[in-house]
């Protein structure tokens, strides 16, 4: 026999309860994992649109909530004119809801524009020129919005000919509807607004010359921010609101789960005052005492912690099936999201026991012995 | 004929001045100025009504209680100053409850092993030390069984091998007897008198039986909180 087995025989003692308690913590995890997912999951998206495009610079507006506020589009000629200034390219893009699809990306690009290179057609054609009435669908935007090369698609309240499905190599670009700029500024109302002015760089440009860039066109123009790509998620506004709220909706979950622990674990030792009693009468120490009690929660949260990765891998399994979700982004489960959420799980595991624990220590044998 | 050396007196093991024990803001005098010595290897019977302070004084001398006041030393040394109870229980006393006070959820053999553990020893030692325990109890046939599944006789006999677990100097038992019937109770106090001698052990038991008494070398009777009689058994 050994430690471990006094843990397990302890908790195995009441199989309901110690299956609720970890239920409890299994649901806050599940919640860390689903919502932590979905968010970094769209963080991913972006990043990987971002590198299949090519895009050294972003430069937006620094207000706005998931998407910058629009500016207007002449700030492009005269950021055009700053040395290292390679290409640039401006790109309206909206969040909307387009006819059976809750929430879509529809990307207005500037014809011309580095941003139409990548995408491959893998159906129909690229539309003739920008004044063609005319998108283009991601593959799985056609499909979730159930168009082919040759129908028609309502944005907003102007009509549009689908003439080709293009495959742009990452989620994001996938589940867009992408048009010409002006096309798109005139359907949603944003004429000769932007939200982003993409840029590249010359290829000898170094990390240096590309933090000059960002400098030199932040502080020539009010409230614009000017981002290296690889940096614009850990930058972005409407990325560390959606961080936000999944952490803390999570910690909400977990803060439930906390108290679902700690009241098993007071009920444990409320319960065991007698053999706590016997254990203190045949030498245990105080520390063995609370050791054990802190080891049953730990348990307890390391196993529900196991049994929420696993319900939040389901429940991000099916979230990235809903149409709300779909082609918007790629729900992530990584190894550093799967560990950190274990180990939120061992730390509420002991937090939770920690008031036990002091208070089984804290007993009397000769007043336990009675108990 | 020469005649024969006087053997050396035994340390004295437990030694008790002026011994009070008050419960309720003094309200209740559970031991009142108690004085005595005991020496190493006695076996001691404590006797006396309920409620004449028998398991408060035994509490005491196992630590899991303290005196309001007075001296109580073990080995010379006061024992409300020593510095680590827990392992004073552990290494040095070994307690023998009325009520057996086995856990339930543990086997036989588990329970044995129970104070072993904080004592350095590995999971394969304790096993086997909790196996030799239980065999010189009669039990070795009961290794893996719960104590549900044992007779009051055998929890008892369980729980006397569970005390000798860390080779203690002192055993204390608390009216070891009182929940067994006649039989059996005869069993139990033939096998601790029998361990009490084979080890040299201090025993020091509390009952309210006078024929359980009879197995001790000494008895020490208790009234209203006081010792009014200390006495060698007939």
């Amino acid at each position: 026999m050994t430690f471990l087995t006094i843990i397990f025989r302890d908790l195995w003692r009441r199989p309901i309860r110690t299956a609720l308690t970890m239920l409890g913590i299994a649901i806050g995890i599940a919640a860390v994992i689903a919502l932590v997912g979905m968010a970094s999951g769209y963080e991913k998206g972006i990043v990987k649109q971002l590198d299949v495009i090519g895009i050294d610079v972003i430069v937006s507006n620094m207000e706005g909530g998931l998407m910058p506020k629009a500016f207007d589009e002449s700030l492009t000629d005269q950021i055009a004119a700053l040395p290292d200034v390679a290409e640039i390219t401006t790109v309206l893009m909206q969040m909307l809801s387009v006819e059976d699809a809750p929430m879509i990306m529809v990307s207005g690009r500037e014809w011309g524009g580095f941003t139409w290179e990548k995408l491959t057609v893998v159906e129909g054609r690229m539309p003739h020129d920008g004044n063609e009435r005319a998108v283009v669908l991601g593959t799985m935007a056609a499909e979730m919005l159930q168009k082919k090369v040759g129908d028609s698609i309502q944005i907003e309240i102007e009509e549009f000919s689908v003439v080709g499905i293009v495959d742009g190599h990452s989620l994001v670009e996938n589940g867009a509807i992408i048009l010409s700029l002006p096309l798109f500024q005139e359907a949603s109302g944003y004429e000769g607004r932007v939200n982003f002015i993409d840029i590249r760089v010359p290829t000898d440009a170094g990390n240096e010359r590309i933090e000059a860039l960002c400098t030199k066109i932040e502080n020539s123009f009010e409230g614009i921010r000017a981002v290296r790509a690889s940096e614009v998620v850990g930058t972005s506004q409407g990325f560390k609101i959606a961080k936000a709220m999944s952490w803390s909706t999570s910690i909400l979950a977990i803060i439930v789960g906390i108290f679902g622990v700690m009241n098993t674990m007071l009920m444990t030792v409320f319960e065991r005052t007698h053999e706590i009693g016997i254990l203190l009468a045949l030498g245990w120490k105080k520390r063995m005492i609370i050791g054990l009690i802190l080891a049953e929660a730990a348990v307890m949260g390391i196993l529900g912690g196991i049994i929420g990765v696993l319900l939040g891998a389901a429940t991000l399994a099916i979230l990235g099936t809903l149409p709300e979700v779909r082609g918007l982004l790629e729900p992530d489960l990584s190894l550093d999201l799967i560990l950190k959420a274990i180990l939120i799980a061992v730390v509420v595991g002991i937090a939770s026991g920690l008031y036990p624990a002091w208070r089984g220590s804290r007993l009397s044998p000769s007043v336990a012995l009675q108990g | 004929m020469l005649p024969q050396p006087i053997p050396p007196p035994a340390p004295v093991i437990f030694e008790a001045s002026g011994l009070v024990k008050e419960f309720d803001d003094g309200r209740v005098a559970a031991l009142q100025r108690v004085d005595f010595k005991i020496a190493s290897g006695e076996f001691v019977a404590l006797v006396g009504p309920s409620g004449s302070g028998k398991t408060t004084l035994l509490n005491m001398l196992g630590l899991l209680d303290s005196p309001s006041s007075g001296s109580l030393k073990y080995r010379g040394d006061e024992m409300a100053g020593l510095p680590d109870p827990s392992h004073y229980r552990a290494q040095e006393i070994g307690f023998i409850f009325q009520s057996f006070h086995l856990l339930g959820t543990f086997t036989v053999t588990e329970n044995v092993q129970i104070p072993m553990f904080g004592q350095g020893l590995s999971a394969k030692a304790r096993a086997a030390r909790a196996a030799e325990l239980l065999d010189s109890v009669g039990l070795s046939h009961r290794l893996n069984h719960f104590p549900v599944k044992l007779s009051g006789g055998e929890r008892q006999r369980a729980a006397i091998a569970r005390s000798l677990a860390n080779r203690p100097g002192v055993l204390l038992a608390d009216e070891p007897t009182g929940n067994l019937d006649s039989k059996n109770a005869a069993q139990v106090m033939e096998l601790l008198a029998q361990l009490q001698r084979e080890h040299q052990t201090t025993l020091v038991l509390v009952t309210h039986d006078r024929e359980v008494a009879a197995h001790a070398s000494r008895i020490l009777t208790m009234r209203d909180g006081r010792i009014i009689s200390d006495s060698a058994a007939s």
